[in-house]
């Protein structure tokens, strides 16, 4: 029966057809391993929020007056209201911690290189899409932190040339945060999420046309591909129960490890928090704008140091393929990268002071030199492998790359 | 390698872990606290929450129903509502222009103080417990210096052991007390996530054999 | 590709293979099913509504003769304290359009509690002399609540209700002992309307 419904359905929409072809028989590498799992469980995670932000929003009050006192209604009065906040605000961890994994995959195994640099530049625009959810998200309790925190990196818009104190006005709608700024960011926080899935459609779309990568670097098109189900379903299912397993630990046992204690005062215009801290997630980021001195350039080194991810396709000159795998020096620097982002994150965390002013501003200096450097060394890299002598699967490789590239070339 | 960097990723966890929790604005160690979740011990702290914080503190957010729900009878409710009903909050008989008058500020509402300041507990624990006299002959307290908040559990007149195991054991009620006014469903919460964690890991393990059994095939082609 | 051992012994085996994706299925669309749990209970009423569904009043300060009014899940509700020359003259008929004896609309005979919401168009009737008139269109209600003359059709409902210990009374909840209840189609006011019954459960 199941089965007429289906023909009738495949007459007149391309149902079994796209499933098949973009699903189940969906040619995959046969040697992901579990970082390429990190992709769809920043679906699963954005299912997550989305259900569990709906049905928040059945008892959250926007207001000024009221949003801190709905929120409490939530975690005492609603049926299950504590459950689902706590999934919301753990959820929105685990959605950056996911994240940032999946970008390090991208980055270490060289995932950014032609032809997914599309790939990488609408994840770029996820991210940023992301982090702007977050952070009016973040708003919405109205706690002390709520507050201040969208009062200072509101205020960062005032460093715009000429139009600085108009933009800040514009964006809060109010001279200070107010009951403005919080209903505009409830339509907004609201409306981003499925503006993300159309984005996340489009990643989809474009990961289909260049396939995955995969660790050897070798390109596996056509060669040593396996059908997306059963073997990819299962070992997302299995990695989407490993998640789960440490999400639950979290919501149910310790909760209030990603909410700042502040955050449990209602938010005082009068009153500034002796020591405001984004959340961790920002910690990077907040570190760097601190790091200098002049407020244009802070704000200006934090956007930067947000987007250049974009630039990678163009600043990794090395020829030679599958990222770091191959390349020892471009390990080193990713090494650096991770352990540069740590220190900024407890330079960000920790109140600015002596020493810790001077660690901030080295760290700084280090993220932006070792972006800017890599055309620099990638290339010098290459060179000196190509010295020492590639082994021969590596030389393979690169000849396919160049094949490749001339038949890009070729069509355009 | 692997267990290079599994180790690196546990020393930088910890330290992140410590720093976040000195993000605190007090110097003074807080004397750890072991709460305790019992019936009684929750009935004993609301009693002194009710006869000495209410004096000055709100909690806008406990109803007389909620005490109910903590497993208060009916009967030990009554006595304390009196003849406010069942639905009304906590509320303090200190009038506001009063408590202005006297402290010129009103008494912060006591419901989320457990969970509003690091490692509530302990703070409120070591916070009621600090009182001392300064050389001056003023009463301070070293983890709020300034603090106009009176001595209440009168921790600087009670100095013989057995009338300082009172004061403490007073102290400990009270945040036991206060942790679950912070959090009324925790205990709900918790024991609905042992029930969770179980089924999870037995659902994974299914999993984890299920994609071994699959990527198997891989191996007879 | 090799063959398989059809023998449900051999782990490799289509029927063993089966068995465990059936397993693994069963158990993860339990856990579905279950997640959604919470989901569906937090749109149920919240517990500080639900607190609403019942409100308890004080009696003792209302005089023989004097109606008080108070509010329940949104609704008036009038506590009549009656007269026995009131109670003999509620007994000596059955009402107007919609007759029923006056025992069966009372658990205590001297304490009428009905819904104020004119079961013609929803107005709150005022109280007169020997009832209730409502201003809207007219209707008139005796001391039992029954509509005498006017447009609407039916008596002011009873609500489910019971006596909580001295002069108290607690409106939403009934002793089902005592009262037989019963919703009404949602267009009329007051969703639920209460017969009283004897101890044995009968109609009084």
């Amino acid at each position: 029966m199941a089965g007429r419904i289906i023909d009738w359905i495949d007459q007149r929409f391309p149902l079994t057809k796209f499933i098949k072809h973009e699903l189940t028989e969906y040619p995959t590498p046969r040697n992901l391993s579990y970082w390429w799992n990190f992709g769809s469980l920043a679906g699963i995670v954005l299912v997550i929020q989305i259900v569990s932000g709906i049905f928040l929003a059945m008892h959250y009050k926007p207001d000024a007056l009221m949003a801190f006192d709905s929120v409490e209604h939530i975690m005492r009065n609603v049926n299950y209201g504590w459950l689902i906040r706590y999934m919301h605000s753990t959820g929105a961890s685990a959605f950056f911690i996911v994240i940032y994994i999946h970008m390090a995959r991208t980055l270490f195994y060289g995932s950014y290189r032609a032809p997914r640099e599309l790939m990488w530049w609408t994840g770029q625009v996820l991210l940023l899409m992301l982090m702007a959810t977050a952070f009016m998200g973040y708003l919405l309790p109205w706690g002390q932190m709520s507050y201040w925190g969208a009062q200072v990196i509101t205020s960062l818009f005032g460093a715009t040339p000429f139009i600085g104190d108009d933009v800040v006005r514009w964006l809060r709608g109010d001279f200070v945060v107010g009951d403005a700024t919080l209903t505009r960011f409830f339509a907004l926080h609201y409306l981003f999420p499925f503006l993300i899935v159309g984005m996340v459609v489009i990643h989809l779309v474009a990961l289909h046309m260049v396939k995955s990568s995969n660790p050897s670097g070798i390109n596996l098109a056509d060669k040593d591909n396996i059908p997306f189900h059963p073997y990819y379903t299962i070992k997302d299912l299995f990695g989407f129960g490993v998640f789960f397993i440490v999400f639950a630990y979290f919501v149910f046992y310790s909760p209030n490890t990603f909410i700042e204690a502040d955050n449990y005062e209602p938010a005082n215009p009068l009153k500034t928090p002796p020591h405001i801290v984004p959340e961790w997630y920002f910690l990077p980021f907040y570190a760097i704008l601190r790091a200098i001195p002049d407020l244009l350039g802070g704000v200006v080194a934090m956007g930067v140091s947000v987007v250049i991810f974009a630039l990678m396709p163009f600043l990794d000159r090395s020829k030679i393929p599958g990222g770091a795998k191959y390349r020892p020096i471009y390990r080193i620097m990713f090494a650096l990268f991770v352990i540069d982002i740590l220190v900024l994150s407890y330079v960000g965390l920790k109140p600015p002071s002596g020493t810790l002013v001077i660690v901030g501003q080295v760290a700084t200096f280090v993220y932006f030199a070792l972006f800017t450097l890599l055309p620099f060394i990638s290339r010098w890299e290459e060179r000196w492998l190509r010295k020492k002598g590639l082994p021969p699967e590596v030389e393979e490789l690169i000849r396919q790359e160049e094949e490749e590239a001339a038949k890009r070339g070729r069509r355009a | 390698m692997k267990q290079v960097i599994v180790s690196f990723f546990i020393v930088v966890l910890g330290v992140f872990v410590s720093a976040s929790s000195q993000a605190g604005t007090t110097e003074v160690a807080l004397k750890p606290i072991k709460v305790d979740r019992s019936l009684d011990s929750l009935r004993r702290g609301a009693q002194v929450v009710f006869d000495t914080c209410m004096r000055c503190h709100s909690l806008r957010y406990i109803t007389y129903r909620d005490l109910l729900d903590m497993g208060l009878s009916k009967d030990e409710v009554d006595a304390l509502r009196g003849d406010r009903g069942m639905g009304e909050y906590l509320q303090t008989t200190m009038p506001p222009a009063a408590a202005k008058f006297h402290f010129g500020m009103l008494p912060p509402d006591l419901s989320l103080m457990a969970k509003a300041r690091k490692n509530g507990p302990s703070y409120i624990y070591t916070l009621l417990t600090s009182y001392e006299e300064m050389s001056n002959g003023k009463i301070d307290n070293p983890v709020f210096p300034g603090i106009r908040m009176p001595d209440i559990l009168n921790v600087t007149v009670e100095t013989a052991p057995e009338e300082r195991a009172v004061v403490e054991q007073k102290a400990r009620d009270v945040v036991a007390f206060l942790e679950w006014a912070a959090d009324p469903r925790a205990q709900e919460r918790r024991e609905l996530g042992a029930y969770v964690l179980a089924y999870l890991v037995i659902l994974t393990a299914l999993l984890y054999w299920r994609k071994r059994k699959i990527w198997s095939r891989l191996d007879d082609a | 590709m090799s063959e398989y051992d059809s023998d449900s012994n051999n782990p490799e085996s289509p029927e063993r293979r089966e068995f465990l994706g059936k397993v693994t299925g069963v158990v993860a669309g339990t856990g579905i099913v279950a997640a959604s749990w919470p989901f569906i209970s937090s749109m149920n009423p919240s517990t500080d509504v639900l607190s609403k569904a019942t409100t308890e009043a004080d009696i003792s300060d209302i005089a023989p003769g004097q109606v008080h009014t108070v509010e329940w899940q949104g609704k008036p509700v009038f506590i009549l304290h009656r007269t026995d020359q009131q109670i003999d003259k509620m007994r000596q008929s059955e009402g107007g359009k919609d007759p029923t004896a006056d025992q069966k609309r009372v658990l205590e005979p001297n304490w009428l509690v009905v819904v104020g919401i004119c079961t013609h168009l929803g107005c709150v009737p005022n109280r007169v002399d020997d009832g209730w008139l409502c201003p809207c269109h007219g209707s008139v209600y005796d001391n039992s609540g029954r509509i005498l003359r006017g447009p609407a059709p039916r008596n002011l409902h009873v609500p489910p209700y019971q006596f909580t210990g001295e002069n108290r009374l607690l409106i939403g909840q009934a002793d089902p002992q005592r009262q037989r209840c019963e919703r009404v189609d949602p267009d009329a006011a007051g969703d639920t309307f209460c017969v009283s019954t004897n101890p044995n459960g009968k109609e009084v």
